[in-house]
């Protein structure tokens, strides 16, 4: 048998403390983020509405974070993908709304009548909507003040012409987020972009997340749905990510070099015959 | 059976001598039954209480105080049952004294005197009515305010900005005609050229304050007092609410408690804000309001707020970016970088473009020097 003799013992043990420390300083060497450091993404959409070759910010659409990769997630993001479509205009169309109703929340890209002030020109006069007149007949009789009809409109509306479509797409968000956390046992955070079509999600630990808007969103005449990976490495920590997605067919120089993903567009269905 | 006898005898004036002992002894007991029977009654608590100190008795004193019926509780477990037991929604009063319906009075007489009919007829001057009176006299109905602002808040409001955030006014689209198919942007919600602003965002509830701002106990710090409209108002009443929640949207005017939480105690809402800019104006940004207008918007700058489904643990979440877009971009302004090479030059330069100096003299937080593409620095650590 091979001998050991003190000597040997005592470089090992010298050549050990040596590496260990060596250890110690790499890692005490390697840069680390701030103790209460968290990351932030930028989120920027710009779209291109049809042919137009000015994209603008798509702004009050929300966006959500969902925890894990598109590989994790696959069976979600189909969820995502194979949810039926329903356009607002045929949502309401189905109601029997009238026409002046669907260009009326159109004109604002409204899913319900909360959207925006019902202006006197919207009960009175050649554009009025008939919904809208009945609703201040109602709150006439109610509040005896016109006025105060018209501001206070949404009270007399029936429950489906007010918010039916919002309620629906919650409904269905409501659903696929629970699937979605379900799936990845982390809360899905959302953000609403601002008029600019900006939003930012915070407070990011690393990792893998898919950012999607869920519900495609009603772009003109086409639905746009976004689902795309990010990561978030630990370098990233105490600044902030900025990521630019758009829609198929947006060429603005000011944007087109930096978009980093682009939606999957799909015509919106025609309206089911009633 | 004599002789049986006279061991009966002694063995029974021996009992009776026990029984005269026990007697003795039980008398005395039950007499003191009797005279003080508070004293028996009790639980082992009371008990305790006569063998302890004074401060474990103190509790009892303070349980038997008399009540104060000039302060009217929610949290007085008599007082919780459905709110519309004692409120009407809208009161009778309500269109001399608001512009819509609304809860604008105090509960009728009947609401509190169905339980507290001794206190309402106690002497000439019963304290109770002081909760709604502004004189306590037959003669005088006048009441207080409703609800009377001099009065600590009881409830806390519960309000989800998410859900409130989803439903107001997105891009403006318009067909290139009236008659065309095809549409595309033509201005978004709240631009420049809108001459109203008839659509609904954030101003719905938070409109530029516009009340005298109340300076702290110590005095304004550095001397600096804020303008008016460096704050937004929050809504204190139901105008901002009853336009959508009256009926069938819930929670609707009978439903209370549906915005309406009860507090863990009688709250004082804080005189003065706390802010750390301290010197950002809602409504400033130069002659231009560029703080307040198009292209800036509320969430440009408070970017969590369209996610916030409770007003508890809310913060303002406003990024130094949402300054550093106008405020330190090249060819526009440079006022951050100008502080940092001011702190640069002095260690104990005192950060004042946007701080007061509580905050202007700390160490500025990494993600300033982020902005600024710069390596964090402590004072500490400069010369």
């Amino acid at each position: 048998m091979k001998q050991t003799n003190s000597k040997q013992i005592t470089w090992r043990t010298l050549g050990l403390a040596l590496l260990a420390s060596l250890a110690v300083t790499v890692v005490a060497q390697t840069p680390t983020a701030l103790p209460d450091a968290r990351a932030v993404i930028r989120l920027r959409v710009k779209v291109v509405l049809g042919d137009a070759t000015k994209a603008r910010g798509l702004s009050r659409k929300r966006f959500f974070l969902i925890k894990g990769s598109l590989a994790e997630n696959e069976s979600l993001i189909q969820s995502f993908e194979q949810r039926l479509l329903v356009s607002r205009d045929c949502y309401y169309r189905g109601l029997g709304a009238s026409e002046a109703l669907i260009r009326w929340l159109k004109a604002s890209d409204c899913e319900s009548v909360y959207c925006r002030e019902v202006e006197p020109k919207d009960v009175e006069g050649a554009d009025a909507v008939p919904e809208f007149q009945l609703a201040v007949a109602a709150g006439e009789k109610e509040f005896g003040s016109r006025e105060l009809a018209r501001k206070w409109l949404t009270v007399n509306l029936s429950d489906q012409i007010r918010d039916g479509f919002y309620k629906r797409q919650q409904q269905d968000l409501v659903a696929l987020i629970k699937q979605a956390e379900e799936l990845t046992k982390v809360k899905v955070m959302s953000v609403m972009t601002d008029r600019n079509g900006t939003a930012y999600f915070t407070d990011l630990e690393p990792g893998t997340y898919i950012i999607s808007n869920i519900l495609a969103t009603e772009i003109g005449d086409r639905a746009s749905l976004w689902n795309f990976e990010i990561k978030v490495k630990p370098e990233d920590l105490a600044t902030e990510k900025p990521i630019l997605i758009s829609n198929p067919g947006n060429k603005d120089p000011r944007y087109v070099r930096n978009i980093k993903f682009v939606s999957v567009e799909k015509t919106l269905p025609a309206c089911p015959a009633r | 059976m004599s002789g049986s006898v006279k061991p009966t005898r002694v063995s029974s004036n021996r009992a009776m001598k026990h029984y005269k002992v026990i007697l003795f002894m039980l008398a005395p007991m039950a007499l003191a039954f009797i005279i003080c029977p508070q004293q028996f009654s009790g639980s082992g608590e009371v008990a305790g209480q006569r063998r302890g100190t004074r401060k474990v008795a103190a509790p009892q004193a303070a349980r038997k105080a008399p009540i104060d019926y000039s302060k009217f509780s929610h949290a007085t477990k008599q007082h919780q049952e459905a709110c519309k037991s004692c409120h009407k929604t809208p009161t009778a009063n309500w269109d001399k004294v608001r512009e819509f319906p609304d809860v604008a009075d105090y509960p009728d007489h009947d609401a509190c005197v169905r339980c507290h009919r001794q206190q309402f007829f106690k002497g000439v001057q019963p304290v109770i009515c002081t909760v709604c009176h502004v004189k306590t006299s037959p003669r005088d109905d006048a009441r207080l305010a409703f609800r009377n602002p001099a009065a600590p808040q009881q409830f806390t409001i519960e309000f989800p900005h998410d859900k409130h955030q989803d439903v107001i006014a997105s891009l403006r689209w318009r067909p290139k005609s009236d008659r065309a198919v095809n549409t595309f942007f033509v201005k978004s919600a709240h631009v420049l050229d809108d001459k109203k602003q008839n659509y609904y965002n954030c101003e719905i509830c938070h409109v530029a304050n516009t009340k005298a701002l109340a300076a702290p106990a110590t005095g304004w710090l550095d001397g600096y007092a804020p303008a008016i409209d460096t704050f937004k108002a929050a809504p204190d009443g139901h105008a901002s609410c009853f336009n959508c929640h009256w009926k069938s949207q819930e929670p609707i005017r009978n439903n209370c408690g549906g915005c309406h939480k009860l507090a863990n105690a009688p709250f004082v809402l804080p005189a003065s804000h706390e802010r750390k800019s301290i010197k950002f104006r809602h409504e400033g940004g130069g002659e231009k309001r560029t703080h307040a207008v198009p292209p800036t918007e509320c969430t440009s700058c408070h970017i969590n707020i369209t996610k916030s489904a409770t007003l508890r643990g809310l913060k303002p979440d406003v990024p130094i970016t949402g300054c550093t877009e106008c405020h330190n971009k090249s060819g526009i302004r440079q006022d951050l970088n100008k502080e940092l090479a001011s702190l640069d030059q002095d260690k104990k330069f005192v950060c004042s473009y946007c701080h007061t100096s509580n905050v202007g003299k700390l160490d500025p937080p990494a993600s300033h020097y982020v902005v600024a593409e710069r390596r964090a620095l402590k004072r500490k650590d400069l010369k």
